[in-house]
């Protein structure tokens, strides 16, 4: 008997600034797909209708509006920036459809027609920024390129640290896409700050570190940098010796050592090759799918509302662990993570919070006292101050 | 001159700072239902140098760290168009002081309201400006009326109460204000002789 088929809509730019990571996104989408149409343990299929906005902004609300009205989809699965999602969301609540949106972001946003599944603020930033006042510095030289990432990361790097007495050194911005950075490189070798943070995005970001890495070669330096957004695929474009020591906050990571995790790598690694590596937009977008499905299955309907309620704390043990949608702002509960980058593009991942955290997308239980606090320094530190935070290695 | 009343659009010049076509679209044609007169402008561009009653201004168009963050702060109101709501952009959108704002997407409704308030508040900003500055005046004059009390209750040997009593009296008489006569007072070192003016 053929399963009813489901439409669902993907909307991922193939072309412009970052299809490389929308190519990603698209991979654990399409890898979902065919897991969920073969799966036994679903009475239905989907069928994945793609549109390509081509990473002009426009074209995301175009791309949207055909896909209800030509596709019939109540589902969408898709976009990378905030600005594209921007343009999605007054159509899937005008029409009471739902985005699935699997990246990560800054933050401030909560429509009852979007599912994010990617982390809140809460989740990357201030676990990383936490690390660094207790066990690296209070003064920390910020670089990063001009868009609302970087604007509200900053912000809130500089909330918690002036709090704390540290000092944002600086504040260096690149318009994106800007891949001269031999200026910025130079004062940081002039001033030596004992740390940089990094929200650069794409081939910006890896220029910059290419030459900061040349530069602190050359100079005998070894500066700390920061980022909350660098993945495994990132890395290898970077190259192997540059892309080393990074300090990376992320829900997930290729290395995260559970069953699920070294099962979903091996089937990724099946379907893209040995040398492909499932990046967190990648999974992210993989467990989008997955929860929507197992959402449809529970609610026994693709009703946006149904579906809606259905995954509301329904929990699924994602390759990334334990994730369920927070039904109070349609955020996800997720587990933070800090690894460093080491030889071979992977990331070795040295601290994860012991459960999912609640998403804070506005930030609003942010307790500025208590996250800047320098406690002694100490290895353990920040076990020392949050109880619920557990250091893996 | 007859204060233009916030309710009253028509004829009044609207400036456009947009980019995105579809909300351009739908603000050309509701400012064109109420009877303003448009330009359009890009916002990567500096302000132009012509005079108008409104700014509407797409804030998300404009990069928070850039030469043109700051070359808004203008005379004329500005109405915001909102989308992000981090507090980053609003904390730069608070330092360009917008008389009302709307949040995108935009519709048919509600730019009726953000005018009426941003002509209104502008307005009230203007009334507010020309009051403070008269009391600022009488602040910077209290120094010479406190001189012209002394002086009084010097040469016409009365208390402080009764210096200012009379200072103010005479002042009413010679229709003038009291740091006006305050001023004239130290001048000339006791009460001027001037004969009271008439209407």
């Amino acid at each position: 008997m053929t399963k009813p088929s489901i439409p669902l809509g993907l909307v991922f730019s193939q072309s412009g600034p970052y299809a490389m990571m929308a190519g990603e996104m698209l991979k654990g989408a399409l890898m979902a797909i065919d897991e969920i149409n073969q799966h036994h343990g679903f009475d239905f299929t989907f069928a994945p209708h793609l549109r390509d906005p081509g990473g002009i902004v426009a074209a995301y609300h175009t791309a949207c509006a055909d896909l209800i009205r030509e596709e019939h989809v109540d589902h969408i699965v898709g976009c990378y920036t905030s600005a594209s999602r921007k343009q999605v969301i007054p159509i899937v609540e005008r029409t009471e459809r739902l985005l699935w949106h699997p990246a990560r972001y800054e933050g401030f946003e909560s429509s009852d027609n979007v599912i994010y599944v990617g982390a809140a603020p809460n989740h990357t930033v201030v676990p990383l920024v936490r690390h660094m006042l207790d066990h690296i510095s209070g003064d920390v030289f910020c670089i990063g390129s001009n868009y609302v990432w970087t604007w509200e990361t900053n912000r809130v790097t500089r909330e918690i640290v002036t709090s704390a007495g540290g000092r944002i050194l600086a504040e260096r911005l690149l318009e994106l896409g800007e891949t001269a950075v031999d200026h910025i490189i130079k004062e940081i070798i002039d001033r030596k700050p004992p740390v940089v943070f990094n929200t650069l995005v794409g081939e910006s970001s890896y220029s910059f570190i290419r030459a900061l890495h040349a530069a602190t070669m050359r100079a005998g330096l070894a500066i700390p940098m920061l980022s909350c957004s660098l993945c495994e695929p990132e890395l290898k474009l970077i190259g192997s010796a540059a892309s080393v020591g990074c300090i990376t906050s992320s829900a997930y990571f290729e290395s995260i050592e559970r069953p699920e995790n070294r099962a979903f790598v091996a089937r990724w690694k099946a379907r893209y090759g040995a040398d492909s590596n499932p990046s967190v937009d990648g999974q992210s977008t993989y467990i989008c799918v997955i929860l929507l499905a197992r959402a449809i299955r529970r609610a026994d309907s693709a009703d946006v509302g149904a579906v809606r309620r259905a995954a509301a704390n329904h929990r699924y043990d994602s390759p990334q662990g334990p994730i369920w949608v927070d039904p109070d702002n349609n955020h996800c509960f997720l587990t933070p993570r800090l690894a460093r980058s080491v030889h071979g593009c992977q990331f070795r991942i040295f601290w994860e919070a012991d459960a999912p955290e609640r998403p804070d997308p506005y930030l609003s239980n942010l307790d500025l006292p208590a996250v800047g606090t320098r406690p002694e320094k100490s290895n353990d530190a920040m076990t020392k101050r949050s109880t619920h935070l557990r250091i893996v290695k | 001159m007859t204060r233009p009343s916030p309710f009253s659009v028509r004829g009044r010049r609207a400036l456009m700072v947009m980019r995105d076509e579809r909300e351009i679209s739908i603000m050309r044609r509701q400012l064109n239902r109420l009877g303003m007169t448009i330009t359009e402008y890009d916002p990567a561009e500096s302000p132009p140098d012509e005079a108008v009653d409104v700014i509407v201004l797409d804030a998300d168009s404009i990069p928070i760290k850039s030469d043109l963050a700051t070359v808004w702060k203008v005379d004329a109101p500005i109405i915001a168009l909102i989308g992000t709501e981090t507090p980053s952009r609003l904390k730069w959108l608070l330092d360009l002081k917008p008389a009302s704002f709307l949040i995108k997407p935009l519709r048919s409704a509600g730019l009726y309201t953000a005018l009426v308030v941003a002509f209104d508040s502008a307005q009230r900003r203007i009334d507010e400006a020309a009051r403070i500055e008269r009391l600022e005046d009488r602040i910077r004059c209290r120094r010479v009326v406190f001189a012209a009390i002394l002086q009084v209750m010097r040469t016409h040997d009365r208390s402080e109460s009764e210096a200012f009593t009379l200072i103010r009296e005479t002042a009413m008489r010679h229709r003038t204000t009291i740091e006006q006569l305050s001023a004239e007072i130290v001048a000339v070192g006791g009460m001027p002789h001037r004969t009271p003016r008439t209407a």
